[in-house]
């Protein structure tokens, strides 16, 4: 039973990514399923795009990574915000409010 | 940023970490997604299959994983090279045939380049060379071609301009004898201006360099030692410093030695020793090169003072030219002379690259094999790419399995070019070994007995970016197609094994034939290029002279410095001419003041009464002074009238024997023995000579062979004006002229042990004078070769790759009844389409491309149709000689074989 699904947009995975982890510090699965469960099973990362851009995001120095113990005790890899990475969160953010406000304003006027 | 750095650092540095720490981590995410779904109560089995599915393949999620961290460039570039080392490594025979192929290519592109690059490119080794121009005069008769040479007086006019030049200085090349007395042992001297070595800022490596004070008229003089010489000659001893050296007969006390590295300002050629200008009144006597005002024997470089821009200098010196050259009026030119020498000016030219003679005569033949070396590695390049496609076509399976496990087009695209450029190094690097040897090669071969030509072949930083960079271009240029055509496979069709029908059709011979046609039309350039140049080369050895080159040794003595008082010249002369006339082995002998072909030329206006006759610069008649056993040494034919005899002395009347054109010119064809013709008395003010001509001689080259023949006259030997110092005596013998040298020594050392003498052979002489047509000739031969070899080898493979691709195919016409002769039509028309393809484009660029070579031809138009025609035969012959075994073979098919096969 395949769950409807929707392609992320351009741009947007980096955004939803740095306020996944805003809340906590979480390892690449938990970041998915979070996304997955928060939209209402309609966002799906795909594992493809989600590490490289885990891997993007800790080259920008937005978020950065360290071994760590899962809820059942195995090692797995975490991911934190870092302060440059609030910053940049706040930012799009912002980009994207003013955009989805436009996108929806356009939508509604007939 | 910093963060970038240190995750690449650690990806490219930790690899192995860092790989593991990502299989460990996307381990974790599919077992969590496995979990996950057992815990929806999915059976264990299904999950894991679910789980991957949703994963989308594994390899390829770690591929752009590996892709996002950064490195990858770094790191796939060495798992490249290590990939392609071992994929070249399998294929030994074609992996040497394609590196052998490129050195050549590459290695020939090098040398000739690294000749242009230090003959025309390369600064000066002083200090601040781009400020250094070379001063020239212009005469405004001749604008475009102003000349370098200046006098004396000229160069005491330029020196002192502190407002625009912060330095200047003047030099002039010669030759002097360092024996005292028997053969002549020629080094490489130069006269210097006292400012020569502080203006171009040299440093003496010992002693001291001349400086200003050693340049003063009446100057006792002073020689500073180049760098090689001094470490050549006195072992590099600084007790050189010191002694002596003698420079033809007269002896300089040694005051320094030059610094390393710095051989002159004249690019090929190097000095030995340096002495100041004024020293040429040691040499000459009572009336010097110094005072002597059209001796043109200096050239003047100056230094431009930092701000003066190149319109300011020449605004600056065209103000300066009319009292520049009124101050430096030669007394005793006729009224015409003098108005023209007064409008002469002053111009300059940058000089930071020096000057050479190499330019004029080499700048043009190195430009053009520029060019064909240029072409030759384009076919190779051809060659190598119609390799890699039938490789890369093997391979198919190959990239297909890569495609299917994850690797991305772009990233074979790149494993492939990185094998390309991979061969194109490495023949690059063979190729450096061969440029080395064949630039140390092509100077010999245009050094001539009296040109040396001396040139500092180490490779600068320009020649090693230019091998570099076409090293690279070349891997590229035949790799990209091969690379694109092969990725672009489609997996199921490549997985079902065998190339599949589909791609089959497409890969046939389609790119491979546009290659090998491609080739074919520029080995036919390449070959036009050479006849045209050999068959120049041949009419230039074949011409008729007028001569017989051959077993003639010349021998040139010098009186002079030998201290032969000037009363007894022509007696001891004639004394050394009988002498040798009775050595064993000579046939005759002769003398004279020029040889012929000996590059140097002695000219004066001649007057004819008669309306018709030429007159002012029309009328110029080249000379020579001859004894009476010349002509029948060099085997000329009196036509008419007599030659000379012991009648012509120096009181009888003056004599003269005049060529076939000078009869032509100036006599319109009749008949001119016992008519007179006038010449220029050799003193101003005097009246002119009259001279009656007594006979006739055959037309024969004068200066070079390339010239036409000029109205020659020739005087008796006995009757030269002012009596010369020096003669050339021309032996004629049974044996081979070398042998005689020592018998000559000793035969003229019975007369006077001072003479210095100095030998060579009439046919050296002549030979000599070719080197640029020898030099085009054998190259463009050699190449225009190597590019038929190329072309034989890249038709010869792309056929034989497209027989094998349709054996089946000729399997089955066979088996279905066809005759072997029906299969020979197939593979015929597709070598015939690419043949005629090739010569046609061939011709077309031949015929547009061969008009530069023009002025480099001798006695055939460039687009001569018989060499055109000559290259195509060839070109077609070779061509199918290459078709025949591939096409033996696709005849031979055996069907049963070829279908068993597939």
């Amino acid at each position: 039973m395949p769950e409807p699904r929707v392609d992320l947009p351009q741009g947007t995975l980096d955004l939803l990514i740095l306020r996944t982890l805003a809340l906590e510090p979480q390892h690449g699965w938990a970041i998915s399923e979070r996304i997955h469960q928060i939209s209402s099973k309609v966002l799906f990362v795909q594992q493809g795009s989600l590490y490289p851009a885990l891997h993007r995001l800790e080259r920008r120095g937005w978020i950065k990574s360290r071994w760590g113990t899962s809820e059942n005790n195995r090692r797995a890899k975490f991911y934190e915000l870092t302060k440059l990475g609030q910053k940049q969160l706040e930012l799009e953010e912002n980009t994207w409010r003013k955009l989805a406000a436009a996108v929806a304003q356009i939508l509604e006027t007939n | 940023m910093f963060n970038d750095v240190m995750l690449r650092l650690r990806s490219l540095f930790c690899r192995k970490t860092v790989e593991s720490e990502m299989d460990e981590e996307l381990r974790f995410h599919f077992e969590k997604q496995v979990e996950k779904l057992v815990r929806s109560g999915i059976a264990l089995s299904e999950a894991r299959r679910r789980a991957r599915l949703e994963f989308g393949g594994m390899e390829q999620v770690k591929e752009e994983y590996r892709e996002a961290r950064g490195v990858n460039f770094l790191e796939t570039l060495l798992q490249d090279i290590r990939y392609g080392l071992r994929i070249l490594g399998r294929t030994p025979a074609i992996t040497s045939v394609a590196i052998l192929s490129l050195a050549l290519g590459i290695g020939a592109n090098t040398a000739i380049f690294s000749l242009i690059d230090t003959v025309m490119l390369r600064m000066l080794p002083v200090q601040k060379p781009e400020e250094l121009v070379l001063l020239l005069r212009q005469n405004p008769k001749r604008a475009d071609e102003p000349t370098s040479s200046l006098t004396y007086a000229l160069w005491e006019q330029l020196r002192d301009h502190p407002d625009i030049f912060s330095g200047a200085f003047a030099w002039s090349e010669s030759r002097f004898d360092l024996s005292r007395g028997g053969a002549v042992q020629q080094a490489n001297g130069v006269f210097v201006s006292g400012d020569f070595f502080g203006t171009l800022g040299v440093q003496p490596s010992v002693g001291r360099l001349l400086n200003t004070s050693d340049d003063q008229r009446g100057c006792p003089g002073a020689a500073v030692l180049s760098y090689g010489f001094w470490q050549e000659h006195f072992g590099a001893e600084e007790s050189a410093i010191g002694s002596t050296i003698s420079l033809d007969h007269k002896i300089f006390p040694i005051v320094g030695v030059s610094g390393p590295g710095f051989t002159g300002v004249d690019i090929g050629q190097k000095f030995d020793v340096a002495v100041p200008v004024c020293t040429a009144a040691i040499f000459d006597g009572k009336e010097s090169r110094l005072d002597h005002r059209s001796w043109w024997w200096l050239r003047v470089m100056a230094r431009v003072k930092p701000g003066i821009s190149p319109d300011q200098l020449k605004a600056r010196l065209g103000v300066l030219s009319p009292e520049v050259f009124a101050n430096a009026l030669p007394s005793d030119w006729d009224a015409d002379g003098k108005k023209d020498f007064l409008k002469f000016t002053v111009v300059a030219r940058p000089a930071a690259t020096g000057t050479s003679g190499l330019r004029r005569r080499f700048g043009e033949p190195l430009n053009i094999l520029m060019g064909v070396v240029g072409l030759v590695l384009l076919i190779a390049c051809a060659n190598i790419a119609s390799l890699m496609l039938a490789r890369a076509s093997a391979r198919n399976k190959e990239s297909a399995v890569r495609k299917a496990l994850g690797a991305s087009r772009g990233r074979l695209i790149r494993q492939l070019l990185t094998e390309c450029i991979l061969l194109s190094s490495a023949g690059a690097l063979l190729g450096v070994f061969f440029a080395r040897w064949g630039t140390t090669l092509l100077v010999r071969y245009i050094s001539t007995a009296r040109g040396q030509v001396f040139l500092d072949l180490s490779f600068d930083s320009r020649v090693l970016v230019f091998t570099a960079a076409i090293a690279v271009l070349t891997g590229t240029l035949f790799g990209v197609l091969p690379a694109i055509r092969s990725t672009r496979v489609s997996l199921s069709s490549a997985m079902k094994g065998g190339l599949g029908e589909e791609s089959e059709r497409r890969v046939r011979f389609r790119p491979g034939k546009w290659i090998v046609a491609s080739q074919v039309a520029l080995s036919l350039v390449l070959l036009v290029t050479a006849g045209l140049f050999l068959r120049s080369f041949v009419k230039l050895v074949t011409l008729d002279i007028g001569f017989d080159r051959n077993n003639v040794l010349l021998v040139n003595a010098n009186l002079k410095t030998a201290g032969v008082p000037q009363e007894r010249y022509l007696a001891t002369f004639e004394d050394i001419e009988n002498r040798l006339r009775s050595l064993p082995g000579v046939v005759s002998v002769g003398r004279s003041v020029l040889t012929p072909i000996s590059g140097f030329e002695w000219n004066n206006n001649v007057q004819v009464d008669s309306p018709n006759a030429p007159k002012g610069e029309d009328a110029l008649v080249d000379f020579n002074f001859v004894s009476p056993g010349y002509y029948q040494t060099l085997r000329t034919p009196i036509l008419a009238g007599r030659g000379f005899d012991a009648r012509d002395t120096k009181t009888s009347p003056q004599v003269a024997v005049v060529n076939q054109i000078m009869v032509q010119k100036f006599f319109q064809g009749t008949n001119p023995t016992g008519k007179y013709f006038k010449v220029d008395a050799p003193k101003p003010g005097q009246p002119p000579v009259v001279i009656q001509i007594v006979g006739i001689v055959k037309d024969s080259k004068y200066e070079s062979l390339r010239e036409n023949t000029p109205p020659t006259a020739f005087f008796p030997i006995t009757q030269i004006p002012d009596l010369d110092d020096s003669a050339t005596f021309e032996l004629r013998s049974t044996t081979p002229p070398a042998a005689l040298t020592s018998a000559v020594q000793e035969s003229i050392a019975a007369v006077n042990k001072e003479i210095p003498l100095e030998f060579r052979t009439l046919a050296k002489q002549v030979d000599d004078s070719l080197v640029q047509e020898r030099l085009l000739a054998t190259l463009s031969g050699f190449f225009g070769g190597l590019a038929l070899l190329l072309a034989m080898i890249g038709l010869y493979g792309a056929l034989s790759y497209a027989v094998t691709l349709r054996r089946t195919e000729f399997g089955i016409r066979m088996a279905l009844g066809a005759l072997p002769g029906s299969i020979l039509r197939i593979v015929m028309k597709d070598v015939a389409v690419v043949l005629s393809a090739g010569l046609l484009a061939g011709a077309t660029l031949s015929f547009l491309a061969v008009r530069l070579l023009q002025k480099l031809l001798f006695g055939l138009g460039a687009r001569d149709p018989l060499t055109i025609a000559t290259a195509i035969g060839i070109l077609s012959a070779v061509a199918l000689l290459a078709a025949y075994l591939p096409v033996r073979r696709a005849m031979r098919v055996d069907p049963m074989v070829a279908l068993r096969y597939e």
